[in-house]
């Protein structure tokens, strides 16, 4: 299994893209640096930040950069026969599915504590005194980056199904865009995979669960769709004609 | 006898349509086997199958032994393989595309280098497949299916794309594949010349049918020779050697004798001597293994 994963990485480190990781935690810190935020008496100054800044990166780039990832692990794969090439070695369809779906969550794990250090530097350059709130980022840097994993095992499946870069990409678009206006639909934003990782990022709510939002709708949503993404994309791949 | 490759009732169906149906391909240790038929006669699909890229719709497959259906990974190790076009990463060098793989078979470093050696790439192994021409790649497939020495060594049209003088390498080196190595190689094409070069066994399938398979010597025993006579009527002579009993053919431009050995060959000429023809010419003609080919395929495409 690891020389799978080990495999993959090597493929894509070399593909040149891993640059992408760096792209939205760098947007995150020039939102932060750009808009003073409006002090308010009693309420930590990091908070302020923190809205601001998990407003564009959690709807618009994370969803983006983990779709873009998700198309490239794939894209050398359908190019020249790769699927083949790869398959006609002694590996299961199984292990070749969960090495890239692996290999996904951890950079995109990298990528939310990028993040994590972009909202220090910001905090830093602005000179906010309050303490550093670390449990409410901990909950938000984690529990995005838990909410983006039915996100991507359905952005792999969808880049394993379409041989063309464009279509997984043009789908990603279409469904991230919508994503500010469904949330604030009570009835159908938990339920939207690109919608989840900003519901999960967004402080506030309850500060005695885990994460922000309570435990049974996380366990029902995100465990749920994760599980459907997964599987599906899983069975797709055992089944689909190299 | 022991078969590296075993097929029973091997059928795959797309639709309605067969593209193998019931093929029983048997490949001893050891020996080259060239899988010959026309294009779209189900090669490629059945190559497919053997390295469990596809499932058969019904029948099984077997090498070493073992049944492809549980045993896929074990089988996988030890058989390297080309599947139609190479295949390769285009943003990877000729060492990286092979890096990539043995990552996943854990062998050697330095077989990396030791193959890129056997197919002469070493000396743009730095860069860019990209760039490569279509018999650069072919030899990287080629390279990349020995990486682990497998015992099996599948290729699909290996010579696609190649220029004369790599067409000739690669032959020498898949004849020295088995002595040196103790390789079975099962090569597919669609020309048999190529086949008839180098393989000891041959296979020919025409719309998904095995319709022969033997050793190549069974195969070139249907050339046998043929000799024509031409003289300064044709049409007189013919009737003349049949008057008496001597059997033969009349042809457009000559007479063909069916004599099965020298005497008879000697017999019916001074026979047409002492009728007072002119005998032009006689010549042997083989028939080559391409127009067998060619009428073994035919057959099978008319019923």
């Amino acid at each position: 299994m690891f020389s799978v994963i080990n495999s993959e990485w090597y493929k894509l480190r070399k593909s040149k893209v891993l640059f992408l990781l760096l792209i939205a935690p760098l947007i995150g810190l020039f939102i932060g640096i750009a808009n003073s935020s409006i002090e308010i008496e009693g309420i930590n100054a990091w908070h302020g930040k923190l809205v601001m800044m998990n407003f564009t990166y959690a709807i618009l780039f994370l969803p983006l950069i983990s779709g873009v990832l998700a198309s490239v692990i794939c894209r050398y794969e359908h190019q020249e026969g790769g699927w083949k090439q790869l398959l006609a070695l002694p590996v299961t369809r199984g292990k070749v599915f969960l090495s890239k779906y692996l290999l996904l969550i951890l950079l995109m794990l990298v990528m939310q504590l990028m993040y994590l250090v972009s909202i220090y530097l910001v905090g830093m350059i602005e000179g906010i005194t309050d303490p550093f709130p670390m449990d409410i980022v901990w909950k938000s840097i984690f529990g995005g980056w838990v909410a983006t994993l039915p996100l991507i095992a359905l952005q792999l499946w969808v880049s394993i199904a379409f041989k063309s870069f464009a279509a997984p990409f043009a789908i990603n678009v279409i469904f991230t865009l919508p994503t500010i206006l469904v949330i604030n639909s009570e009835r159908f934003g938990p339920y939207y995979p690109w919608g989840q990782p900003f519901l999960m990022m967004n402080i506030g709510g309850s500060t005695e669960d885990v994460f922000f939002v309570p435990w049974d709708q996380i366990l029902m949503v995100v465990g749920g769709s994760f599980l459907l993404f997964f599987i599906g994309g899983y069975l797709y791949f055992l089944k689909k004609a190299i | 006898m022991e078969y590296i490759v075993e097929t029973k009732h091997l059928t795959k169906s797309f639709g309605k349509e067969k593209a193998v149906s019931n093929l029983e391909m048997k490949i001893p240790k050891g020996e080259i086997y060239g899988f010959l038929g026309p294009n779209g006669a189900g090669k490629t699909t059945t190559i497919r199958m053997l390295l469990g890229l596809m499932r058969p719709t019904s029948g099984s497959v077997q090498l070493f032994g073992k049944d492809m259906k549980n045993n896929r990974i074990e089988i996988l190790k030890n058989v390297g393989s080309l599947v139609e076009n190479p295949s390769y990463y285009p943003h990877l060098t000729a060492k990286e595309n092979l890096e990539a793989s043995r990552k996943i078979l854990n062998v050697p470093k330095k077989r990396i280098d030791e193959v890129l050696q056997q197919v002469r790439l070493h000396g743009v192994a730095n860069k860019k497949v990209k760039g490569y021409s279509l018999g650069m790649k072919q030899r990287l497939g080629i390279a990349a299916a020995m990486l682990h020495q497998p015992e099996l060594l599948i290729l699909d049209e290996p010579t696609n794309g190649l220029d004369p003088s790599g067409i000739i390498e690669m032959r020498q080196l898949i004849q020295s594949l088995p002595k040196e190595y103790g390789m079975t190689v099962l090569i597919s094409s669609h020309l048999l010349s190529e086949i008839d070069q180098m393989a000891t066994r041959v296979g020919v399938v025409s719309k998904g049918k095995m319709i022969f398979q033997d050793s190549i010597e069974t195969m070139r025993k249907f050339a046998q020779a043929s000799i024509q006579v031409k003289v300064n009527d044709n049409e007189a002579a013919w009737r003349s050697l049949l008057a008496n009993g001597q059997k033969a053919d009349l042809g457009e431009e000559s007479v063909t004798l069916q004599a099965e050995d020298d005497e008879q060959v000697a017999a019916s000429i001074r026979y047409l001597v002492q009728q007072g023809f002119s005998i032009y010419r006689v010549q042997e003609e083989k028939r080559s293994l391409e127009n067998i080919f060619l009428e073994m395929t035919k057959e099978e495409q008319a019923g």
